[in-house]
């Protein structure tokens, strides 16, 4: 017995010597001695160990690691990356030159390895998304020139051509099986060297990138999921870059780490316009008038958001300046007669507990709801756990968070998927022939500045209707450590560190 | 029911048949998990894309291009058929999502949280000892006199394990610098997560093993041996030996549950643990990954239980094998006033609350006044939306307590039953108890829909482990005892038996074993809220309120702090007032 006992004890006392089962180990970290290297938090861990064609890609472009053909300006228009410049020879054929580069094993960026990399992309299980609607075929016109066509007129191809998620990777990154990896094969600055399952990633500078040498010597990337935590790791100082750092925690964070960029992001209330009680116009007409967003802006959001302009706010540029006013609106129910209408029936309110602010945002919205007469009863689950019901109608309003410059960096994609009659997300469940006509238009329309005065034309359209009412557009919190220079503040979420960013 | 295994052939068929309730649990278990998809009517290409990629168009040519990859439509048996397979030759499939094997992030994943759970079980046992060290001390030398209600344990045990995981972040992680916040980078980081998750586990074996201790300390041996002069040390460590037996069991699913149950833990300090990667792989239904953390959670249950029966029987040794183990009755110890007076105190301050809260409104968003610090207007501060605290509380502890004392009774319940079965729930308890309170919450969903019920069902089809596996170890205990086989003897039946002599054994112990969890079943009932399970928001609810409150504790730890009082209140009261319920019940 007492030998069991002390067994028993000798087993307590060989714990702590467990504690050496790290299953990361800190051999991928550098230590701080390491000079120049940047720690940085990024907030969404990898899916798909850092393949281009999933959510990880934007990694890819944020850490500097891959480029496309072509890079996004700030102004929204196509600059040159890996292609030199690029001619519309017809209307679906373009040609790019490329420009001497190297990928990060050694190999040249040759029209080859840029064909090779675009055949990748069209032939991946579940496209890449900014593939979605757009067939291309690539070719090697010689050994820097690539065309590229597609089936249909692409205005927009160039920007296509930037997303992250048609990088060009070396042919060694390309699986037979289908997975592409981005370890080590990339055009940009850093050089993936190692990944750490979901947990972290070990950059290294990549001294033949023919942008120059970057600045910093390296990156050390952990993924912290939790916004708490990716604060507390900044201001313990052990890492000098978090991102996104959630309103709430934000005032924690000193005045000159916090860094606010206005996002492409816009916060809006979906109403169901296919069933339910909204699909009566003046109803809709009367949520419209109930809500306030601008009461969100200093409340749940913190300050860091922006009232609602219209479905595209300050971070889309152009937008202010090329508005259309809103004509033709439904005339609101009054109280009474929302009471009548409704007839006891309640709202199904819906949000998700993926972004924080939702839910607060939501029951701020079912008190202004009530005000005007509606009944409101709240549905709350995470992303996943509702999508089939939001997608199949089972609810009458949403409060949906939702980027308006996808991949493409175009607006036109977000307008298609969500407003058309066949649209893919069409969650409003809207079907108005004048909405798909106003976004027909704007698709088709090859000029940059009248493409961009179609679309607001289309957000007039779309918000006549009332099928969504925008509430505010989003900031995020990039907590930079004061030690840091250069890091990029991109109001689309894709770039954060680039040749130039270092630490003091 | 045999009354005591006494020889060989009863030992083996009562092995053989553990051994067949292990099998059938784990195998149930397994299947439901497999049906995942198929139950819950969430097409899996849907999540699983959305997994990949938060942007992708959900088209029907996506769709079925991911239907495709996955094999998704042949169905969930050739699936499971397929992963079993491939198991003996150390395939475990790969990742629906990811595309990667499953088999290396799971073991990487375990090795993480098993590493965490010895800290926290280090931590446990240092809480543990301390909260019995006065019990043991006085008992070992004879001078215990005066009983305790264990309202201090009480008190500690009720604290949400995340809301100290967040405090300890916040204090040693970030103000004073001594941890690594987050990560899992080396022994460093262990210390801050073991605490948060030791520290209430410890007070609560501790709790339990202070209130068994004056029994075994009351028993005849520990006169005798202290007539002859034994050293206490010598006693203490004999009557410490003589309790653990009993309080053993409880390990398993307070400290060994941690493997796959401390999620909220794992999240705030980032630790790339068991629990975070099951909890991905079913919201995205990635079934690989999700069988293999299941299995590989029934797999250490089951250990982990024949381990602790193990040291059991080493414990007690021949004395339960023969029959020849003394009774264990508690000594009618005087208790303190202050245990009367810690009710007292506890009910005017619920009551006070609860009154002052009803006369206002929960529900009224101000967002002008948001997180204003207690003042006369609002007492207890208002939240990030601008609603009185106070009567969000008021309102909500009815409805929080009713819920959790009824999921708690009917657990009770279960438990005893399944104790009384026999050695074939001893296999199910073992299965159950590592499961992960989110597991059983995405299935329910996935049969019922998100409902209020979903949440209570949920957590009562994994509540009941604690209570079974203590009564069993009691009831083992109890039918091993001398005084049981003279009653047997003089021609009692089982119904005599189990209302004269098991049940009065068992019942204390496991009533104050539900007490003691009773704020934990509020925080589990609110953590299926984001399946959609329980109430829904704005209506207030405890849990709720410190789940929603969680991201400000720091920045207005007001909108936190009365929650968590109201819960550690909650919990005092109930075990005080039973305490001194049931001294008044004694006579004399």
């Amino acid at each position: 017995m007492r030998t069991t006992f002390r067994s028993l004890l000798a087993a307590l006392a060989v714990t702590p010597l467990l504690a050496g089962c790290f299953a990361t180990g800190d051999s991928g970290s550098s230590p701080d001695g390491q000079a120049g290297r940047l720690r940085v938090a990024l907030a969404v861990p990898p899916v798909q160990a850092l393949s281009p064609y999933s959510n990880d890609a934007t990694v890819l472009s944020k850490l500097s690691v891959a480029e496309g053909l072509t890079a996004l300006g700030k102004d929204g228009a196509a600059t040159p990356a890996l292609a030199s410049s690029w001619t519309r020879r017809n209307a679906t054929t373009w040609v790019f030159e490329l420009r001497k580069a190297t990928f990060q094993d050694g190999s040249q960026v040759t029209a080859e390895s840029v064909v090779n990399a675009l055949d990748h992309a069209n032939a991946a299980k579940t496209k890449p998304r900014v593939l979605s609607d757009v067939t291309l075929t690539a070719q090697a016109e010689d050994a820097d020139t690539v065309t590229i066509s597609t089936k249909s007129p692409d205005p927009v191809l160039p920007l296509r051509l930037a997303s992250p998620a048609l990088a060009i990777l070396a042919t060694k990154a390309y699986a037979t099986d289908g997975t592409v990896s981005p370890v080590g094969t990339g055009t940009g600055p850093f050089a993936i060297t190692k990944l750490t399952g979901k947990t972290a990633a070990t950059l290294d500078r990549f001294d033949g990138y023919w942008g120059g040498r970057a600045k910093a010597s390296g990156i050390d990337v952990t993924w912290i999921a939790d916004g708490t935590a990716r604060a507390n790791a900044l201001r313990s100082g052990e890492v000098d870059i978090a991102e996104w750092i959630p309103t709430a925690q934000a005032k924690l964070l000193d005045q000159a780490t916090r860094h606010e960029v206005p996002s492409v992001r816009t916060d809006s209330l979906v109403l169901n316009t296919g069933s339910g009680i909204f699909a009566d116009p003046s109803l809709r007409a009367a949520a419209r008038e109930a809500v306030d967003g601008s009461a969100l802006v200093d409340s749940v959001f913190g300050g860091y958001a922006d009232p609602a302009q219209g479905l595209f706010g300050p971070a889309v540029s152009w937008a202010a300046d090329k508005r259309v006013a809103v004509t033709g609106r439904a005339t609101a129910a009054t109280p009474a007669q929302v009471g009548s209408k409704t007839n006891g029936r309640t709202v199904r309110l819906a949000t998700y507990t993926n972004r924080a602010e939702l839910p607060e945002a939501a029951t701020v919205l079912q008190q202004q709801l009530e005000k005007a007469g509606f009944r409101v009863r709240q549905d709350v689950r995470e992303y996943t756990q509702m999508e089939a019901d939001l997608l199949a109608g089972r609810y009458d309003a949403l409060v949906f968070s939702r980027v308006t410059l996808l991949d493409t960096g175009d607006a036109v994609a977000y307008l298609a998927s969500d407003f058309t009659s066949n649209g893919v997300y069409n969650i409003a469940g809207l079907k108005d022939a004048k909405v798909d006509q106003a976004i027909a238009t704007a698709a088709k329309e090859g000029d940059t500045a009248k493409r961009q005065q179609e679309i607001m034309r289309a957000e007039a359209e779309i918000l006549r209707t009332d099928a969504v009412v925008p509430l505010v557009h989003e900031k995020v919190v990039q907590g930079i450590s004061t030690d840091v220079e250069g890091v990029l503040l991109d109001p689309r979420e894709r770039s954060l560190i680039d040749v130039d960013t270092h630490l003091k | 029911m045999s009354s005591a295994p006494s020889t060989d052939a009863d030992a083996r068929s009562a092995r053989w048949r553990a051994g067949v309730g292990r099998a059938a649990a784990g195998t149930a278990l397994l299947a439901a998990v497999a049906l995942l998809p198929w139950l819950s009517g969430t097409d899996p290409a849907l999540t699983v894309l959305r997994a990949r990629s938060a942007d992708q168009d959900p088209t029907p040519a996506q769709l079925a291009a991911v239907r495709e990859q996955l094999g998704l439509d042949e169905g969930p048996l050739r699936h499971l058929a397929t992963w079993l397979g491939g198991l003996p030759y150390g395939d475990a499939g790969t990742s629906w999502v990811s595309g990667e094997p499953v088999l290396p992030q799971v073991a990487a994943a375990l090795a993480v949280s098993v590493t965490l759970m010895f800290g926290a079980f280090v931590v446990t046992i240092v809480v543990a000892a301390l909260v019995s060290a006065r019990t043991l001390y006085l008992g070992s030398r004879r001078r215990l006199r005066q009983g305790r209600a264990g309202t201090g344990a009480a008190a500690v045990a009720a604290l949400p394990k995340f809301l100290l995981a967040s405090l300890l972040a916040t204090l040693f992680g970030v103000w004073l610098g001594w941890f690594p916040s987050s990560g899992w980078e080396g022994p460093g980081s262990m210390v801050l997560p073991a605490l948060a998750l030791g520290v209430p586990s410890g007070a609560m074996i501790g709790g339990l093993l202070d209130q068994a201790l004056p029994a075994t300390l009351n028993e005849p041996w520990v006169r005798t041996w202290h007539g002859f002069g034994f050293p206490p040390g010598y006693l203490a460590r004999h009557a410490l030996r003589r309790t653990l037996a009993g309080v053993l069991p409880q390990l398993l699913p307070t400290v060994v549950a941690l493997v796959g149950g401390a999620v909220a833990v794992e999240k705030i300090f980032n630790i790339p643990g068991l629990g975070r990667l099951a909890l991905d792989a079913a919201v995205a239904q990635d079934l690989p990954p999700l069988q293999t953390a299941t299995l590989v959670l029934v797999l250490l249950g089951v250990a982990a239980g024949l381990l602790i029966q193990a040291v059991r029987r080493a414990l007690l040794g021949p004395a339960l094998r023969d029959g020849a183990l003394p009774a264990l009755h508690a000594p009618a110890l005087s208790r303190s006033r202050s245990t009367r007076w810690a009710a007292g105190c506890c009910a005017l301050a619920l009551l006070t609350l609860v009154v002052a809260g009803l006369l206002r409104d929960p529900l009224q968003v101000d967002t002008a006044a948001r997180l204003l610090p207690p003042s006369a207007a609002h007492p207890l501060g208002t939240d990030a939306l601008g609603r009185d605290l106070l009567a969000r509380l008021g309102h909500g502890a009815v409805r929080t307590a009713g819920v959790a004392v009824a999921v708690t009774a009917v657990s009770t319940l279960i438990g005893l039953l399944l104790a009384t079965a026999g050695k074939v729930s001893a296999g199910l308890t073992e299965v159950m108890s590592t499961l992960p309170a989110v597991l059983v919450g995405l299935l329910t969903t996935a049969v019922t829909g998100p409902s209020v019920w979903g949440a209570a069902g949920a957590v009562c089809v994994v509540g009941w482990t604690p209570y079974a596996a203590q009564a069993a170890a009691l009831l083992e205990q109890e039918r091993a005892s001398g005084h049981l086989h003279a009653s047997i003897s003089l021609g009692a039946g089982p119904a005599h038996l189990l209302r004269r002599h098991l049940l009065p054994a068992v019942l204390p112990a496991v009533l104050r074993n539900a007490l003691l969890r009773l704020p934990t079943t509020v925080l589990v009932l609110a953590s299926l809220g984001f399946l959609g399970l329980g109430e829904q928001p704005p209506t207030p609810e405890w849990g709720r309120l410190l789940l929603e409150n969680q991201p400000y504790a720091e920045l207005a730890p007001w909108t936190v702090l009365g929650p968590a009082c109201a819960l550690v209140l909650l919990s005092v009261l109930a075990v005080a007032g039973v305490a001194s319920g049931r001294r008044a019940a004694l006579p004399g």
